[in-house]
């Protein structure tokens, strides 16, 4: 490999690329926090079939599932400060030009995790079958018990697979930041990687993280699936 | 006990139910004959609001509900007040028969956890499931379910238990297994009304046996009056389809 790759400068570029795991992380967390709940109100409208609302949601979810994620933070970073900028400005005192850049990007995934997980979170509903919810009403549940204690449970099931999935896409998603200009693990490697002149360590650095860490993610949920299918493996 | 008058119910332009009108009486078990599509199933749903009917009045003891203005209360009150055995089951999936049996007692009738228990599984005895109380709905067979089905409804002390073929999702060696339960339970001297074919269940358990076709009850009366001494063109053509013929052979 000659001067392309040295194992010494991997050990010394390895550590200053994880650190920036942080950066990635708090990305993940808040927009899978707030990208869940929003997924939720989504499902739950759309099974509702609420008149208009079911309509415009049909629209956020075509756009959300028929842009690349990038398209739609690139939308987020420049579009919402031009169109909602002179509203902080006045109501809040906030300067949208002067928030931090990854704010933007997290709310471009949670505004697609909203559509892509309320479209999971909704098959994931209508799966149950109707008869589960026709035996809470039938021993004098309302409505909310029965949604709660029994369809949402199972639903919570079958959805979670899905989930896992969703979860990990969008760990490595977060690494699209850095065009926006949010150094995060792969972004310090690119800026280590322009610093000294040697690329690959960096890259090679990113690429074991991310796996590291998406095989992690893979192993809690199937954790937390078997905890969930313990006792009733063979149901359904 | 109950009384419904003048029951309608479509679905689109398919009229399901066509002005039915029948009446129980404290303690007595009623079985509902007729062929399938002929409204029976619908009729027993629309008792429980499982199927909303377009208009009919329904007197329940002191209470008087119209079906077109119905409030959510009125709803809850009809469910409360009695107990629904599912064609297929609808034990919660996520529960064990324990939990099953225990999640009306505690969630709507709000018993504690203790009391819920002792009373799931006195119930549970009754119908042979105790030493089942631990499993899952998916580990039993049909016929186990249904049993613990029925021990879900009895345990809520209803006034009133609506049976929706109980045994026709049964294969037909755990058939006799349940409808003996069924039995049991009638004996307590709780009102029933059961949608059945099992003919000799019905000459057995029943009052009184109700003939509905086409939306419509075409004939009522004892066990042996409906199924030796048919008035009725209609019903004697379909008993003659239910009861085979060479039965009295051999």
């Amino acid at each position: 490999m000659g001067n392309y790759f040295s194992a010494e400068r991997f050990i010394n570029v390895f550590p200053k690329v994880i650190s920036n795991l942080s950066v990635n992380l708090h990305i993940v967390f808040w927009s899978m926090l707030l990208g869940t709940i929003l997924a939720i109100f989504v499902a739950v409208l759309r099974i509702r079939r609420v008149p208009v609302i079911s309509g415009l949601l049909g629209i956020y979810i075509s756009f959300m599932r028929g842009t690349p994620l990038l398209v739609q933070m690139m939308i987020a970073f420049y579009g919402i400060p031009i169109v909602l900028g002179n509203l902080f400005l006045n109501l809040f005192g906030i300067n949208l030009n002067r928030l931090e850049p990854v704010i933007f990007v997290e709310i471009a995934i949670i505004l697609n995790e909203g559509a892509f997980l309320g479209e999971i979170f909704r098959g994931a509903i209508t799966s149950v079958p109707s008869v589960q919810a026709e035996a809470g009403y039938s021993i004098g549940m309302t409505g909310a018990q029965t949604f709660y204690r029994i369809v949402l449970p199972q639903a919570f099931k079958v959805a979670l697979p899905h989930y896992g999935v969703d979860f990990i896409g969008v760990f490595q998603n977060t690494s699209l930041v850095f065009i926006l200009g949010v150094v995060d693990l792969l972004g310090k490697a690119k800026t280590l990687g322009a610093a000294t002149g040697h690329s690959l360590e960096g890259y090679l650095s990113a690429a074991i993280i991310y796996i590291s860490f998406s095989l992690f993610l893979k192993g809690v949920f199937l954790l937390i699936e078997n905890r969930l299918n313990n006792g009733t493996a063979k149901a359904v | 006990m109950i009384e419904l008058t003048g029951v309608k119910k479509s679905f689109g332009k398919q009229e399901v139910l066509r002005d039915v009108s029948i009446k129980v009486n404290d303690g007595e078990v009623v079985v509902i004959l007729g062929p399938s599509g002929s409204g029976k199933t619908t009729l027993l749903r629309s008792i429980n609001f499982l199927e909303r009917a377009d208009s009919g009045i329904m007197k329940f003891g002191e209470k008087e509900i119209n079906f077109k203005t119905a409030k959510k209360k009125d709803v809850l009150y009809m469910r409360r007040h009695t107990g629904f055995v599912f064609q297929n089951y609808g034990l919660f999936a996520h529960k064990t028969v324990l939990q099953n049996v225990m999640e009306g007692l505690v969630q709507v009738q709000k018993k504690s956890k203790s009391e819920a228990q002792r009373i799931a599984e006195e119930v549970l005895d009754n119908v042979g499931m105790l030493e089942k109380k631990d499993s899952y709905p998916s580990q039993l067979s049909g016929g186990q379910q249904q049993r613990v089905g029925i021990a879900r409804a009895v345990a809520l002390k209803p006034d009133l238990i609506l049976f929706d073929e109980p045994t026709s999702a049964l294969d037909p060696e755990l058939v006799g297994e349940t409808l003996e339960v069924i039995k049991k339970v009638a004996k307590t001297g709780i009102t029933m009304i059961v949608v059945t074919h099992e003919m000799s269940f019905a000459e057995d358990v029943a009052d009184r046996v109700i003939f509905m076709d086409g939306g419509v009850v075409v004939e009522e009366g004892k066990p042996s009056e409906i199924f030796y001494k048919p008035k009725e063109e209609r019903t004697r053509q379909f008993l003659s389809r239910i009861i085979p013929q060479d039965a009295y052979v051999i």
